[in-house]
């Protein structure tokens, strides 16, 4: 019998490619201490995989470098190494590897790290990205829309909201720099994104919608928490948008044809 | 082609139990009957060569396994009367008695339709886009007023609609007085497009009440044929390829050759495995099925060596592993439904939003694209096949 390519490795492999602009503009403008950063949270990330490896036979996953790429460059400055740990630690094992590992976790583990950091340590500054990074998450989006590792209509339908609200000037542009590359880094993820099409368009609307109404109307928030509070909500809304898109097309085809 | 081998299977399905009516030794025609169902003793299988019966095998409880038989240059040729078939009844009675039900299939759960069910429409297949898949067109080309007869008979079989899958091009058919209960549904080229359960599922979905056939073209000529002059034609165009052959050839043969002299002479050299069927769903077998249209040679794997216990834990440590819902994944169906909430529902067990999601107008060939895609073995079919039983004795006792 002849196999396919997609198992869940090789899409973990197409994100990272995807991802590749992104992380590189970000090293090369962060220099060390972002080099750094990544390389304590994949140690931190590999270290728990291996733990669940050998105490529950639950296979690593390519998908940790997303996580660890995600969470390095999203966490807030100067946490110091505990505190890092910690973040990385809770999201990694609550959020993605006590559900079964990649691909049955609800919420994204980079996610569930960075709304514990913010709410655990909210002294700390959240990180400001420059232009030239949020570029770069352009073309992260293309060559995951083009392998089919990012679900096209979630990015669609977040372009189509936040163009209506840059528009209007309801968006300032640092908290748009800053939503682009968390829609590419969290809410883009083919796992914990909705999964039917209609859902996929409401829940990148929906992405997009919080991050205007955040900016609007939470002052002294930082555009990176916004984002970062934006996609949690979203991502907990998801399989709602699903049931609510697949309730309708039952009902669509029941129309049609009488029956399912 | 006719080989000199032939072998007489059950369809794929559940297991039938069958009456023999040949001993090992005797001669029969070809298109005689060789067997029989034993609560159903109109369905007949026939011989579709004539010859020498070699070998009677079955299985405990009297199932059908296989009808060996030899081939005789100038064995007779079963013939039929087509004026039974003036009522809707006798038209049945001859279609079971010369062999022509095993052809047909049936949705939800699959297998041959028994013997006295109504369908609620008939899908009628001529297009085939799996990979290496003849074309029906070619297969019926030259047979087109067999075809009409074949779908007026078909039409005459159901209430419902008789639907012509087909690819773009000239008409099948010649559109007369049909009650315009002949559909026609055009198809793209690409896998799964003309996959018979999603065009089921995009058309007509099956029901646990609502029985839904689907035949292929070259067999509805073949009923329009027996329909005319009382002998079923046996003919079938079949495509051999591979990558275990030097060349790929199409030839007109019939069911149940032997696969190995058809491939003999166009293998490479090196051990290899001959599958009845497309690469994605066939089965690996000496006999060509009874539905099945393609034959697949593929060398055989060498088993590999075994990878070192850490690499294993690395990657085989756990079950299977979960699918990530790519647009690979939803290709694979046509878009025709929900991928990932399907597949989640049918890795889970979960009956009834598969059902609403239209898991009964599906079958294993449909969702093969999908295990193919996911680089997977077989696990969504046999999830689907456990599936279909858990709903076949919980609904439809």
């Amino acid at each position: 019998m002849i196999r396919g390519l997609w198992n869940r490795e090789t899409v973990a492999l197409m994100l990272l490619a995807a991802y590749l602009p992104l992380a590189l503009f970000w090293l090369w403008l962060g220099g060390t201490g972002a080099l750094a950063q990544l390389a304590l949270a994949v140690l931190v990330i590999g270290i728990w995989h291996l733990v669940f490896m050998l105490l529950r036979a639950q296979a690593p996953s390519l998908a940790a470098l997303t996580t660890a790429l995600a969470i390095a460059m999203l966490a807030p400055e100067d946490l110091g190494t505990f505190r890092l740990v910690l973040g990385v630690s809770f999201g990694v094992v609550m959020g993605e590897l006590v559900f079964g590992g990649w691909g049955r976790n609800v919420v994204n583990p980079a996610i569930v790290a960075l709304s514990f950091l913010g709410f655990g340590f909210p002294a700390f500054p959240w990180p400001v990205f420059d232009a030239p990074i949020a570029w770069a998450a352009i073309p992260a989006a293309l060559i995951g829309v083009a392998s089919g590792a990012m679900p096209a209509a979630v990015l669609a339908g977040a372009a189509l909201v936040a163009t209506g609200a840059v528009l209007t000037g309801l968006l300032p542009e640092q908290v748009l720099l800053a939503a682009g590359i968390v829609l590419v880094l969290l809410v883009a993820d083919p796992v914990t994104s909705a999964a039917t099409t209609l859902g996929r368009w409401i829940n990148g609307a929906l992405y997009a919608g919080l991050v205007t109404f955040f900016a609007i109307g939470w002052a002294g928030a930082a555009p990176v928490q916004i984002a970062v509070a934006a996609a949690l909500l979203t991502s907990l809304a998801a399989p709602l948008l699903d049931e609510a898109a697949l309730a309708l097309w039952v009902a669509q085809r029941r129309r049609r044809h009488g029956r399912t | 082609m006719v080989t000199e081998e032939a072998a007489v299977r059950a369809p794929s399905g559940r297991s039938l139990h069958v009456t023999p009516l040949v001993r090992e030794g005797d001669m029969v025609a070809k298109g005689e009957a060789v067997a029989c169902m034993r609560h159903a003793p109109d369905v007949c299988f026939v011989a579709p060569i004539a010859g020498q019966v070699a070998r009677l095998s079955l299985l405990p409880g009297r199932k059908l396994s296989e009808i060996v038989l030899f081939r005789e240059p100038d064995g007779a040729v079963r013939q039929h009367d087509p004026d039974q078939a003036d009522t809707t009844a006798g038209l049945r009675r001859l279609m079971q008695g010369a062999g022509l039900w095993p052809w047909l299939r049936r949705r939800p759960f699959g297998g041959m339709p028994a013997h006295d069910e109504k369908p609620s429409a008939i899908f009628v297949m001529a297009a085939d886009t799996r990979p290496f898949a003849p074309d029906p067109r070619q297969a019926i080309a030259g047979r087109e007023e067999d075809f009409s007869r074949g779908l007026a008979a078909l039409l005459r079989l159901t209430e419902g609609p008789v639907i012509v899958c087909q690819q773009a091009g000239a008409p099948l058919f010649d559109r007369g007085a049909d009650e315009g209960r002949i559909r026609t549904i055009t198809r793209g080229a690409r896998h799964p497009q003309a996959s018979a359960g999603i065009c089921i599922h995009q058309f007509f979905p099956a029901g646990l009440d609502a029985p839904v056939w689907d035949i292929h073209a070259e067999d509805t000529a073949a009923l329009g044929t027996l329909l005319d002059n009382g002998e079923l034609p046996m003919q079938r165009l079949v495509h051999i390829a591979g990558a275990g052959l030097r060349d790929a050839r199409t030839v007109r043969t019939h069911p149940g050759a032997d696969l190995r002299q058809l491939t003999q002479r166009i293998v490479l050299p090196g051990p290899h495995e001959l599958i009845s069927g497309s690469p994605l769903d066939g089965h690996l077998s000496r006999w060509l099925a009874p539905r099945h249209r393609q034959i697949t040679v593929l060398p055989r794997e060498t088993a590999r060596r075994r990878p070192h216990w850490l690499v294993s834990a690395l990657t085989q440590s756990a079950g299977a592993k979960p699918a990530i819902p790519t647009a690979a994944l939803s290709k694979a169906f046509g878009g025709a439904l929900p991928a990932a909430p399907f597949i989640r529902a049918l890795s889970a067990g979960d009956d009834e939003t598969a059902m609403k999601l239209g898991v009964l107008s599906l079958l294993e060939e449909d969702l093969a694209l999908a295990d193919y895609v996911l680089s997977e073995t077989g696990q969504l079919t046999a999830q689907l096949r456990g599936m279909l039983g858990r709903i076949r004795t919980e609904f439809d006792a």
